[in-house]
């Protein structure tokens, strides 16, 4: 087996098959997918003909050595993919969520609708490849900003009369990427060469300074972190549902976490405590802490699981900034981690909006028993997020735990809080949802809530598979797929060294069943679980300014662009007051005056040539000297 | 050759004389159908002549021409051992040959509009038209500044008389006007050149270029200085300068529209900037004349195009135009250096045609429209194609666009300006022309451009000789700015430059 993979992986090393294979092919399938779009059974076997071929490429080039491929194009671009074992590993990890979302989609699309959708993200899938195989910097940004632009294209699918999401996104994803260019031209001058796999440990001083911050904002804002995150929320209410298990959840966090890591360890020299490495401990903290936050009083489902991405990434860079082995390896693996459960949990929102027609949590109620296996994986999803010990959400969050106490206390509290709201969230969510008397929305039957076909569940089943085996067996992942990836010697598997923090986090666990059970008691049923700390004095003004969108920094932006439009507006009439009021005014005046004194009367005349010739005689005597 | 160049300054006096002569021997029958053809004549033969002159000269590396009727010159240089001090002859030399080839042009566009305006005494008029002229040459080919004054005055009268030639009530007061501030003048230049005299004996140029005039020494020297500022200011009235331009625009508004041609086109230059020409070139170490030349300029562009913008009739604008474009002349005047005067000169040039062209068009539109009012006109352009297109081109003419002859005049003005020093000067001479502009624009604006006013739908465009007319000095104008790098050429070869 293995010599298959390295087979293929060294046929994939001649010039220009890894991109025919591994980007045009996807593309390729994309448009296939739109032209059967019709055709239900048609579009899902060649889709996953395509999502198969992919997937068979991707470990290929995981277990078969990599990918070392340059060929010149159009004789002044050089098209040069390396893959390091740490990218390999990503393309693996996307091809396998490919595979299973787009399963997800095709179900969820009846014949005839999503083609325009399938296209865009077979393309992105080719993006997401070349982008994290690229060797040249300059070509990883041009995927990179690929995947832009089919964000924007999904996010208008349906939205044309309304594209106020697609350009918020693009507003703000695009921000982050041109932080990222600017970064990508200082590294480029810091470190002398286009090629990522000869920067290495690169001084993090001046120019390369600039690149390095440059760079990690754009990969923040990519991964979805604060300041950039406030579109996928709404984009969860404008945006298709298979929409955000394929984005938010899975190829954007790959993509920036991707580059992140490989900032962290590969290009730049970042030593734990230094002031990079705080700064992203800081954003990775904050984003954490203000995404459950929100998260916890949302009502609606997809909004809810949307804020629980941007703060499962705050997790990821959290561990990845405090640039210690441990917290590299938890970010990392909590991010393979959140692309299984995330990825699931969005499905689980997918099928229960397919079945329902609303996600909106007021609407419904208790239908846990009519979809016994969708409640299921579900609750395996959220048992993961919370971090129940055993899991794998657990195991990722302990190694983040440890790293985020060794660099600071205050990262490890706002950690910890963030694990108490998230469990209390869920809680919410399932005892809403799922748990209870059932109460169908308006117009629904309740014989027409029933289990959603094979095609849904089986990838939302094998998320939930992986994510068990991940978490019984994560030697393998931890060390395996991460470790040896990312060289780093220490086996962080098993179950976590300091017990203390093990019983900390159970006790964080314990406090939050504690909270929903007195919160539904308390408040009446288990969507107002949490509305004791949502109305609490002082958090009540907070969360009613943040809903009403007055924290949102794109916002502010748009507000400040305005300001600047009226200020220019303003100078602007004060020019033309002065170039069509003023100058022909004095003109006219000064002319009217002279008209009038010119009236005809010759003794006038004769009056004003004698003053001239005294004052022509006055400037002679004055030119005596 | 020598013969030749030595020949032809004499039909400058012998061809006004002789047609003199004839239109007086014609009956006045022939002379009342044909007198303005006998104007033209004499334009034609007097730009070829001076043209050819001109050519011949610059050629031949001669300064100047000298030549007298009648008399013989030499007989004094002998016996004062070849000096030509107190010689009495009439010389010529490039200026003045430029000059008399432009009197030949505008000459020639005042008798091709008067073929259709001055319909009877065409006689009387011929021979005041060569009274005119003549007066013109003679101030042009004297060589002491007495003489000067006498043919100075010559041009004067015969302006009176042509001004009132038809006994208007218009006409008379302007010409009245004309002669009150004429006088002032007289005045003025009398007594400079009386002071002159008391101190050098001697007016002739020779003599008094070798003058010093030493303001800071005795009595004597201070009242010369003083009379130079005299002489200044009777030159700067005739030339039309602020503050003493105020006659100009009702002269030029009552006289028949031939008369405005002659008047603003050649006879203030001739009059008034040659003879300011002169005294720089026998004082040119007086820097006083030269500053106030300088003053008087800026003044002069200023009040002529703030006077223009406000003005509602066709023949004012152009009048005040005039006084504006005086002051460019005289700024070219006050640099000092050649260039300057070079400029001076080829402003002179480009001001005579296109001032001509534009008081052409007056001409035109009065016989048709029998108005000249700007606010009663609207839309011209669209049924009177040929006129519309000559104002266009004189108004760029005179905003100094190329390729246009404005534009080089104006250049070289500057230019020269920059060279002298007077970089501020030359810099605001730059500036103040977009008042040049915004003027002749709203006249065009006002007059052609747009929709057809109702009143005017049925009016054809300008027949007979105002069209030749404004076809020969738009063709004049747009050649002589196409063709000027040519002249440059010339002049430097011949050492001018």
């Amino acid at each position: 087996m293995t010599g298959l993979f390295t087979s293929v992986a060294e046929f994939l090393s001649r010039p220009y098959m890894f991109i025919a294979f591994m980007i045009a092919v996807p593309a390729l399938g994309g448009v296939l997918v739109w032209l059967l779009r019709r055709f239900g059974a048609a579009r899902f076997i060649v889709s996953l003909i395509f999502a198969l071929s992919n997937l068979f490429f991707a470990a290929s080039v995981y277990y078969g050595g990599g990918v070392n491929t340059s060929a010149p194009f159009l004789r002044a671009l050089q098209l040069s993919f390396i893959t390091t074992e740490f990218s390999a590993m990503c393309l693996f990890a996307a091809a396998v969520l490919f595979l299973f979302v787009s399963a997800y989609s095709l179900s969820y699309y009846k014949s005839g609708q999503g083609g325009v959708y399938m296209l865009y993200y077979f393309i992105s899938l080719a993006m997401v490849n070349g982008a994290l195989a690229s060797d040249n910097i300059g070509m990883m940004l041009f995927f990179w900003e690929g995947l832009l632009c089919t964000l924007f294209g999904i996010l208008l699918i349906g939205n044309l009369n309304n594209p106020r999401t697609a350009i918020k996104a693009l507003a703000i994803s695009g921000t982050a990427d041109l932080f990222m260019m600017l970064g990508i031209v200082a590294t480029i001058q810091a470190a002398g060469t286009v090629s990522i796999s000869e920067m290495s440990s690169l001084p993090v001083t001046k120019m390369g300074a600039l690149g390095c911050v440059m760079m990690l904002l754009g990969a923040l804002g990519k991964a979805g972190a604060m300041p950039f995150h406030s579109w996928i929320p709404n984009a969860a209410s404008d945006a298709p549902t298979p929409f955000l298990a394929a984005f938010p959840g899975s190829f954007e966090k790959i993509l920036g976490i991707y580059l992140i890591t490989r900032i962290f360890t590969d290009m730049y020299d970042i030593t734990p405590g230094s002031a990079i490495s705080v700064f992203v401990s800081i954003v990775g903290a904050v984003t954490l802490f203000l995404g459950v936050g929100m998260a916890l009083v949302q009502k609606d489902m997809k909004r809810l699981l949307s804020y629980h991405a941007i703060s499962q990434v705050g997790y990821m860079i959290l561990g990845i900034g405090t640039a210690l082995p441990v917290g590299i390896v938890g970010g990392t693996y909590h991010m393979l981690n959140n692309i299984l459960y995330k990825s699931g949990l969005f499905i689980v929102a997918g099928a229960i909006e397919k079945r329902t027609k609303t996600t909106d949590l007021h609407n419904f109620h208790g239908i846990g028993r009519k979809m016994p296996a969708t409640t299921a994986c579900f609750i395996i999803f959220g048992l993961s997020i919370a971090g129940l010990p055993g899991t794998n959400g657990f195991f990722s969050k302990e190694l983040i735990f440890d790293a985020a106490l060794e660099t600071n206390i205050v990262f490890y509290i706002l950690a910890l809080v963030g694990a108490f709201m998230t469990a209390a969230s869920f809680l919410k969510l399932g005892g809403a949802a799922f748990f209870g008397r059932l109460r169908t929305p308006d117009g629904i039957d309740e014989n027409e809530i029933r289990e959603v076909n094979a095609g849904m569940l089986t990838p939302m089943c094998a998320l939930a598979v992986l994510c068990l085996a991940f978490g019984v067996y994560n030697t393998y992942p931890i060390d395996t797929l991460i470790g040896k990836s990312l060289k780093i010697e220490e086996s962080f598997s098993g179950w976590p060294h300091s017990s203390t923090l093990v019983i900390i986090s159970c006790a964080v666990l314990a406090a939050a069943v504690a909270n929903h059970i007195y919160g539904t008691r308390h408040n009446g049923g288990a969507l107002k679980a949490v509305d004791h700390i949502h109305y609490a004095p002082g958090l009540k003004q907070v969360y009613a300014v943040a809903e009403a969108g007055y924290l949102d920094p794109y916002r502010w932006f748009m507000g400040a662009v305005n300001v600047f439009s009226a200020a220019c507006t303003w100078i602007e009439r004060g020019v033309s007051w002065i170039y069509d009021k003023a100058v022909p005014g004095i003109v006219n005046g000064v002319g009217n005056a002279l008209r009038q004194y010119s009236n005809g009367s010759l003794s006038r005349y004769l009056i004003t040539a004698l003053v001239g010739l005294l004052a022509l005689i006055a400037i002679f005597i004055a030119a005596i000297r | 050759m020598e013969m030749l160049i030595n020949a032809i300054p004499y039909l400058f006096i012998a061809v006004p004389i002789v047609i003199l002569i004839i239109n007086n021997l014609l009956p006045a029958s022939v002379t009342d159908k044909y007198g303005v053809r006998g104007g033209m004549i004499l334009a034609v033969t007097n730009f070829a002549a001076a043209a050819v002159e001109f050519i011949l000269l610059a050629v031949s590396g001669k300064s100047e021409v000298r030549f007298s009727i009648f008399w013989d010159y030499t007989e004094k240089i002998s016996s004062n051992n070849g000096a030509y001090i107190n010689a009495a002859y009439f010389r010529v030399n490039l200026i003045t040959l430029f000059l008399m080839a432009c009197i030949g042009i505008v000459m020639f566009a005042s008798n091709l509009v008067a073929e259709e305006t001055v319909t009877k005494k065409r006689g009387s008029y011929l021979n005041a038209i060569i009274t005119l002229t003549l007066g013109m040459h003679g101030m042009l080919i004297v060589t002491d500044l007495f003489s000067l004054y006498v043919f100075l005055e010559i041009v004067g009268i015969s302006s009176f008389v042509l001004i009132s030639i038809f006994k208007t009530q218009k006409g008379l007061e302007g010409a009245f006007k004309y002669l009150a501030m004429s006088s002032f003048a007289t005045i003025l230049i009398l007594f400079g050149l009386s002071f002159l005299f008391m101190t050098n004996e001697s007016l002739t140029y020779e003599s008094l270029k070798s003058l010093t005039i030493k303001p800071n020494g005795n009595g004597g020297a201070f009242l010369s200085y003083i009379a130079l500022a005299a002489l200044t200011a009777g030159f700067a009235i005739k030339a039309g300068a602020a503050p003493f331009h105020s006659w100009l625009p009702d002269a030029h508004q009552s006289a028949d529209t031939s008369i405005s041609i002659l008047l603003s086109g050649i006879v203030i230059k001739i009059a008034g900037i040659y003879g300011l020409i002169v005294l720089t070139d026998l004082f040119s170490e007086v820097y006083a004349i030269r500053l106030s030349l300088a003053v008087i300029g800026v003044f002069t562009i200023m009040v002529g195009a703030l006077l223009a913008m406000r003005q509602k009739h066709f023949k004012r604008i152009c009048a005040y135009s005039s006084v504006s474009q005086m002051g460019y002349i005289l700024l070219g005047l006050s640099a000092g250096s050649k260039l300057g005067l070079i400029g001076a000169l080829y402003h002179i040039f480009s001001h005579a045609v296109f001032k001509s062209t534009l008081f052409t068009n007056a001409a035109a539109l009065h016989e048709r429209l029998h108005t000249l009012e700007i606010d009663e006109m609207g839309g011209l352009g669209n049924v009177m194609p040929t006129t519309s297109f000559s104002s266009i081109v004189a108004f760029l003419s005179t905003a100094g666009i190329p390729p246009f002859s404005g534009f080089w005049s104006k250049l070289l003005i500057v230019l020269a300006l920059w060279g002298s020093g007077a970089k501020v000067l030359g810099g605001a001479a730059l500036i103040i022309s977009i008042f040049t502009a915004a003027y002749f624009l709203r006249l065009q604006k006002k007059v052609f451009f747009g929709v057809t006013n109702e009143k005017w739908r049925t009016v054809r465009e300008v027949g007979g000789s105002i069209l030749a007319g404004e076809v020969v000095l738009t063709a004049f104008t747009i050649i002589g700015g196409i063709a000027f790098p040519l002249v440059l050429l010339l002049l430097s070869g011949t050492g001018l430059m």
